[in-house]
């Protein structure tokens, strides 16, 4: 029988602290098979198991251009979560995907893209940094702009010292008012602000961003202010789900069910949208 | 020509027939003095005297909760296992016209690339053997979204009532092999059908415009869904006893050894539904899970699968607890 809701079981094959309560999987599938088979493309999500406690829903943050495992990143917030967070190198947990539409990154050939983060919404559009990075010669100049509560809340810190000591990455750090310590070297400020003033060319650019739904919201005025194109910027929506395949009613924008025709929509969609996200 | 007659006094011959060869009959029976659709074994059992059963049939293909997977646990090992599907051959007795229709849209929604096998293959294994209505009440609206006690659309088997007999006109392939495989409990013979009670339409109410108001966004944040909807208190009932709603949760049970992953009955009423870890919710407010539910029925099952998502069957205004009608909403959005 095809048993749609039914995990893959992976192992927990390394683990990163990434900021308080959040922290990284690296997983692989237990079934030798699929660790060669499985593909996915940038942008997809999946559900992920804690075995006794249920399914969470989280992007997957890798990029598929490094194969035979995947990268999660989630922030302890609930009971899956929690559970999640308990678990150690060697653990086995479950894993079901992928699932979703993706960022056609193919389309992006030749074009500046410009990278807009905010807290954890900074796992989705790491694995299209990555995917771009590593075809790097594919693509124009690459603007990331991401922003945290605090200095402690950004993730992969490791990764954006690397973005940038990286010459062909131009990265713009930035914690919320407050949230900065005395050797803080990035920017002050709401990631909005920071983006008026990075003000990156619209020209012959794409925008990718993810955040929560009130900085999304302010990120694409700024960027229609800037003048990009609603077609051209492209956001993730994190609705609630819980099968992931259009079943069970969750995710709904409308008519729209994220799972499966999201997660990954156009400002010029999002418009076209009902206003419930 | 002769019709096919299944005589009232052969029905236990029927359900014995049924259940001998090892299938399910479920059919409306009384139980704490309301008529709901359970698992029967004699013909005593069935009522007779009844509208429409207080449950939607649809708990027999979709139940309340269900094992999708089992997994154990050990120090060094988790172990995780699909399990098989219960899917009896079942014979759902005494539907009626309205909530047989619900199965289009049902069967739509859970094949929507993914196939969900857990509906699917009860589904297949079910024959809906329908009776039509001869009596009905104020709640009832089937004529009004274009069905009446005359439509098949779902059914397999449909039977008019007649003095002691039903006769029987088997609509699908389906129901012509039940009939089959049945066959010495149906007679040939001549019966005078009772008349079927047609609901009155509503005449303020025009679905098409319903639809088309739902498909146009501005009515999304118009004041009417608050004042037409405020009052609703989010028991959720309305949705557990529609032939149509499936929305479903998926939970783990058990101890730290073992367990069991299910699909269980959840409802776009209740607050927490679509409420992220984060506390942002993008439905504050009942008015808006109100409008969902709304929408889920006018607007995502026409628009995404030509099916119906209301059936007309009345049973959310039977057992509202705030006497919310739907029809009230749909009149307003027929203007
Ligand atoms: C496409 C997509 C991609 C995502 N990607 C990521 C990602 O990469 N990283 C990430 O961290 N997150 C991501 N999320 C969000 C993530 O799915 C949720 O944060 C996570 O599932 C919630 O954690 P949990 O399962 O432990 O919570 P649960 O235990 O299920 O609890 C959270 C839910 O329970 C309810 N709840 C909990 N506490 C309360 C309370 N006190 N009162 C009332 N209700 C309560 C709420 O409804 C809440 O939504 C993504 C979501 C989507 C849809
Ligand atoms: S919405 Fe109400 S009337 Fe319509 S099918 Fe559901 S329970 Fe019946
Ligand atoms: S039965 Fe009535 S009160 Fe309960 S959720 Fe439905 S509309 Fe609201
Ligand atoms: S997550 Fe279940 S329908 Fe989208």
């Amino acid at each position: 029988m095809n048993n749609i809701y039914l995990p893959n079981l992976v192992t927990i094959e390394d683990i990163y602290e990434e900021a308080p309560d959040v922290r990284s999987f690296r997983l692989v599938f237990k079934d030798p098979k699929l660790r060669d088979t499985f593909e996915f493309k940038t942008g997809q999500f999946g559900l992920y198991s804690a075995f006794g406690l249920g399914e969470s829903t989280f992007c997957i943050a890798s990029s598929p251009t490094r194969k035979g495992y995947i990268q999660c990143t989630f922030r302890k917030s609930g009971r899956v979560t929690g559970g999640l967070a308990q678990l150690s190198i060697g653990d086995t947990m479950g894993f079901r995907g992928p699932y979703g539409n993706h960022f056609p990154v193919d389309e992006w050939k030749g074009k500046n893209i410009v990278f807009i983060a905010g807290g954890i919404g900074l796992p989705p559009v790491r694995s299209v940094i990555w995917n771009v990075l590593d075809r790097r010669e594919d693509f124009g100049n690459i603007t990331i702009v991401y922003g945290a509560k605090t200095v402690a809340d950004l993730v992969y810190k490791e990764e954006l010292k690397h973005w940038e000591e990286r010459g062909d990455v131009n990265l713009v750090q930035a914690v919320d008012p407050g949230g900065q310590t005395p050797d803080w070297k990035g920017s002050v400020g709401f990631v909005p602000t920071v983006l008026k003033e990075a003000a990156p060319k619209a020209e012959n650019s794409v925008a990718v961003t993810c955040g929560p739904p009130i900085m999304i919201k302010f990120v694409l005025n700024t960027l229609l202010e800037l003048g990009f194109e609603e077609g051209s910027v492209y956001t993730t929506l994190e609705n609630r789900m819980k099968c992931g395949v259009g079943k069970c009613g969750r995710c709904n924008v409308g008519d729209v069910y994220v799972c499966k025709e999201g997660p990954v929509y156009t400002a010029a969609e999002i418009k076209r949208m009902y206003n419930d996200f | 020509m002769a019709d096919k007659i299944l005589k009232k006094a052969g029905l236990g011959a029927l359900i014995e027939s049924v259940t001998g060869k090892g299938g399910r009959f479920v059919a409306p029976t009384t139980d704490s003095r309301q008529v709901v659709f359970k698992k029967v074994k004699s013909a005593e059992e069935v009522a007779t005297d009844y509208i429409l059963a207080r449950n939607s049939f649809k708990e027999f293909l979709f139940p309340q909760t269900e094992v999708v997977a089992e997994f154990t646990m050990s120090k060094d090992s988790v172990d995780m296992k699909g399990v098989e599907v219960y899917a009896p051959q079942t014979v759902v007795f005494g539907a009626r016209p309205c909530e047989a229709a619900s199965l289009a849209g049902m069967r739509a929604l859970f094949t929507w690339d993914f196939i969900d096998e857990f509906y699917t293959k009860r589904e297949e294994n079910t024959v809906v053997v329908t009776v039509a209505c001869t009596k009905g009440d104020d709640a009832c609206f089937c004529t009004t979204v274009n069905l009446s006690p005359e439509s098949t659309e779902g059914t397999d088997v449909y039977l008019r009532e007649a003095a002691d007999s039903y006769i029987v006109q088997a609509v699908t392939e389906k129901g012509k092999k039940f009939v089959e495989t049945h066959a010495a409990v149906f007679s040939e013979g001549n019966a005078k059908a009772e008349p079927l009670f047609m609901p009155e339409k509503i005449a303020n109410i025009d679905i098409a415009k319903v639809s088309a108001r739902l498909k146009d966004k501005t009515h999304y944040d118009d004041k009417v869904w608050a004042r037409l909807t405020s009052k609703c208190i989010g028991c959720g009932a309305c949705t557990f006893v529609c032939p149509t709603c499936r929305c479903f949760d998926i939970v783990d049970e058990g101890t730290a050894f073992e367990g069991e992953r299910r699909k269980n009955w959840d409802s776009c009423q209740y607050d927490t539904f679509t409420l992220h870890a984060s506390g942002h919710n993008p439905r504050e407010h009942q008015h808006q899970r109100w409008r969902n539910r709304f929408m889920c029925k006018f607007h995502f099952y026409p628009e995404k699968f030509s099916s119906k998502g209301c059936v007309g069957c009345g049973r959310c205004i039977r057992v509202c607890p705030v006497r919310l009608d739907i029809t009230e909403v749909m009149e307003e959005f027929s203007k």
